[in-house]
């Protein structure tokens, strides 16, 4: 059964987040939410391939590598209803740092899911591991995962091990809160260096370097995405061709050097501990914004506070994008493609997504909770000014949010 | 890397395709519904946003054999090359419905009875058959990586140029090797210098380590500072144009006793993994060349595939049934594994990366091997 744990209470004030994560804490507590969103489901093991979810699962966490190898050489982990301990199945070097939170016996050697002998020497230990009846769910099938189904699940045909972790993964614990600020607070101080380099001849892939070099010294444990610095079209006309007509972004960084009065989106993403931070602010290149390129951060700020105004506990997606909307003139600040916030966590961006096509619907049977942690991004445009996008990181508590970066909005923000 | 996203170009691409397409007919696939990074960029030649780590599977790229058609999971057409027109590029979607009814509409899905996908989900396992309401659902990744097994002439060019980024972030973050350097400073530098070549998408991101000298693999370091006295591994690599390119060195700092004789112990398992990258020779020589040299198996692949991502064969003590089926064939590049241990000193890993030619081995990495003690 169930290990009965109980919660430290969701944060109320910054003052009630751990300055330092406490692991094993975290492990636990995590754990916890896992198997009750397993019992909330019926599911009495997961199977779990994805980097982020055995992250998640197991709390190891490693520098994530490129997807490609990451096939090959990627943990696994087994999470049982009943017992309070993941079984993770580790390659080499990949989690070793944080290895020794588990009994040995939970230990397991490097799995070769890609190959159907791979998959024969697993699906062994998971029959000494996992009853026959066990209702099972998985994240992901291998090619040789799906030859061995009848074997690897006896009980039939494997339930949607994506949406369990995806339930249990909404509300963060304050060591994962801890972890999520430290995160952003390495992104900012890296981020100083970087706008202290921007200048006119400077290569997009120059602050790439830069941002990689000062995050990892600073105590990253991986950088997350290619780091973006977005040089805006003056016109959407003379941005490159969309789906929707609209902007496109996050479009790539090149060795493209950078010109004065170049507006930039920026976006770049770190982990600590294997949480995530996130980081977006407009810049602009060699020269102060134009009083119209001002008017543009300001009406950007009049949405975010009319945002902010309303988030708290009992709100829901949909109310967070009418009030956007109705303070951007009935207009979404958001691109079609993307939304007005995501979730934040073991994932760059996970569930709730604010505004996008999943539907009206949804955004209104969408209640936020204290503990939920919010990326806030609208974005705002108008031909002419690079238009203006900046990113901001909030806890959801019962009163309010409590807000996990204080980056400024420099060289915007003042007339 | 260029000032501006460029599609591959039309040569890679075309000798890909080409794999590719015999491929689906040899698997007698109708359809492929692809949502790993390598295969979206081996048959469509678009550049994508890297992200760390694997990804969920979703249908990001479609190929139809009959008519050779892509479908491409892409919001704007910047590095998307001119023989995927507009109209078969659908946009970013969080709603699984929508990506299903895009898949729908293309044109031979309805009538397609064998669809091929490189991974699966639960939840698109449920989901693929409206879009696909004819087809059996099967394994699509064995025919991806029978195409991907073999290099084209553009694609060996390709990994020259991967492998060459990432021995200059090598060298660099050799460079700054000395006590007190924490390792995460080490792949600061290493992943710094890379990008400064023109690459910011690294393969691996755990670039640096003080091997143990208490425990064959596990990491040495508490507080990830090295000392004088250790031995520091390095492991560098990077993704260009979609090729990893890999390359790994340790690298001694200050004198240390026993070093020298792990050095040679590496140089002898060298010689005979090399002997063992012969074309026609079976992948499991190279697991019989550690036995050979009295050397114990390390816990990691000693050869993979190097292309865009993965690919076959993988070596591993753990696969042995498998090595022994796979043979090495002209056009691999594999990156071969070297590793000793010695207790009370430390590990030596190398790491080469070594194009198979009808001829022999080909080793495409250059980067230097200690031969001297460095910093002190």
């Amino acid at each position: 059964m169930t290990t009965p744990t109980s919660f430290l209470a969701a944060p109320s004030s910054a003052l009630d987040i751990p300055e330092t994560p406490d692991l094993e804490r975290m492990r636990r507590e995590t754990g916890a939410r896992l198997r009750s969103a397993m019992a909330d489901r019926g599911v009495d093991a997961l199977i779990l391939l994805g980097n982020n979810s055995v992250v998640y699962a197991t709390g190891v966490s490693w520098p994530l590598g490129d997807a490609g190898l990451s096939y090959v050489e990627r943990p696994v982990a087994v999470v049982l209803a009943d017992d309070p301990h993941p079984h993770l199945f580790l390659p080499f070097r990949e989690g070793a740092s944080s290895e020794s939170g588990l009994p040995a016996d939970h230990l397991h050697g490097p799995v070769y899911l890609e190959f159907d002998e791979g998959v024969e020497n697993f699906a062994r230990v998971v029959e000494d591991l996992v009853p026959a009846a066990a209702v099972v769910a998985v994240d992901e099938l291998t090619g040789a995962m799906r030859r061995a189904q009848p074997r690897l699940f006896r009980s039939g045909r494997p339930a949607d091990a994506a949406q369990i972790v995806g339930a249990a993964k909404l509300i963060k614990t304050p060591d994962e809160l801890s972890c999520i600020r430290t995160a952003c607070r390495i992104t900012d101080a890296a981020i100083v260096d970087v706008q202290a380099a921007l200048a006119p001849g400077i290569r997009q892939i120059d602050l790439s370097a830069g941002f990689t070099r000062r995050a990892f010294e600073l105590g990253a444990m991986a950088s997350m995405l290619e780091p973006i610095w977005q040089v805006m079209p003056k016109n959407k006309a003379d941005g490159v061709w969309t789906t929707h007509g609209d902007l496109a972004l996050p479009l790539l960084t090149t060795e493209r050097e950078l010109a004065v009065g170049d507006v930039l989106w920026t976006d770049v993403s770190i982990t600590f501990q294997g949480y995530c931070s996130d980081f977006g602010r407009t810049w602009v290149v060699g020269e102060e914004p134009t009083p119209r390129q001002h008017a543009q951060y300001h009406k950007w700020r009049e949405i975010m506070d009319a945002v902010l105004d309303v988030t708290r506990g009992g709100a829901t997606a949909a109310e967070l994008g009418r009030t956007a909307t109705k303070a951007n003139g009935g207009t979404r600040p958001w691109l079609p493609h993307f939304y007005l916030g995501h979730g934040i966590g073991v994932n760059a961006a996970e569930t709730p997504m604010i505004g996008t096509d999943l539907g009206d619907e949804f955004d209104e049977n969408f209640v936020l909770e204290p503990g939920m942690v919010l990326v806030l991004e609208p974005v705002v445009w108008e031909d002419g000014t690079g238009g203006y996008r900046s990113e901001e990181v909030i806890v959801i508590t019962e009163e309010g949010h409590i807000r996990l970066t204080d980056y400024p909005y420099h060289p915007y923000g003042e007339r | 890397m260029a000032t501006e996203v460029l599609a591959d170009h039309r040569a890679l691409r075309a000798g890909r395709r080409e794999r590719a397409l015999a491929q689906m007919e040899k698997h007698d696939l109708d359809v492929l519904v692809l949502g790993r990074q390598a295969n979206v960029r081996y048959v469509s030649g678009t550049p994508q946003l890297w992200v760390a780590g694997t990804r969920p599977f979703g249908p990001t790229c479609v190929v139809i054999r009959e008519t050779g058609a892509i479908h491409l999971l892409s919001t704007w057409d910047e590095g998307v090359p001119d023989d995927i027109p507009h109209e078969n590029l659908y946009g970013i979607s969080w709603n699984p419905m929508n990506t299903i009814s895009v898949l729908k509409g293309i044109d031979g899905a309805s009538t397609a009875k064998r669809v091929g996908t490189d991974a699966l989900s639960p939840g698109f396992a449920q989901l693929l058959p409206m879009a696909f309401p004819n087809a059996e659902l099967v394994d699509g990744e064995l025919a991806m990586r029978a195409a991907r097994r073999i290099k084209t002439a553009e694609e060996v060019a390709a990994l020259r140029e991967a492998i060459r980024v990432a021995e200059v972030g090598l060298a660099a973050a050799v460079a700054e090797l000395r006590p007190g350097i924490s390792e995460k400073t080490l792949a600061g530098v290493l992943l710094e210098a890379m990008a400064a070549g023109g690459v910011s998408t690294p393969v691996t991101q755990d670039a640096a380590w003080v091997t143990s000298r208490d425990h064959p693999w596990r990491r040495a370091s508490a507080d990830g500072r090295v000392q004088a006295g250790d031995l520091v591994a390095f492991s560098s690599g990077v993704l260009d144009g979609g090729y990893a390119g890999e390359v790994g060195r340790t690298w001694p700092v200050g004198k240390l006793d026993g070093a020298a004789d792990l050095y040679r112990r590496w140089n002898a398992l060298w010689g005979r993994l090399y002997q063992g990258c012969r074309p026609g020779a079976p992948a499991i020589d190279l697991l019989a060349a550690y036995q050979a040299a009295g050397e114990e198996l390390p816990p990691m692949p000693i050869a993979r595939g190097l292309g865009l991502g993965f690919d076959p064969p993988v070596v591993s003590q753990h696969l042995p049934a498998t090595a022994a089926e796979e043979r090495l064939e002209p056009g691999m590049v594999l990156a071969v594994t070297g590793y000793v241990w010695q207790s009370g000193v430390g590990a030596v890993f190398g790491r080469e990366a070594v194009l198979i030619t009808s001829d022999g081995p080909e080793i495409l990495t250059s980067s230097a091997f200690a031969s001297v003690a460095v910093g002190s």
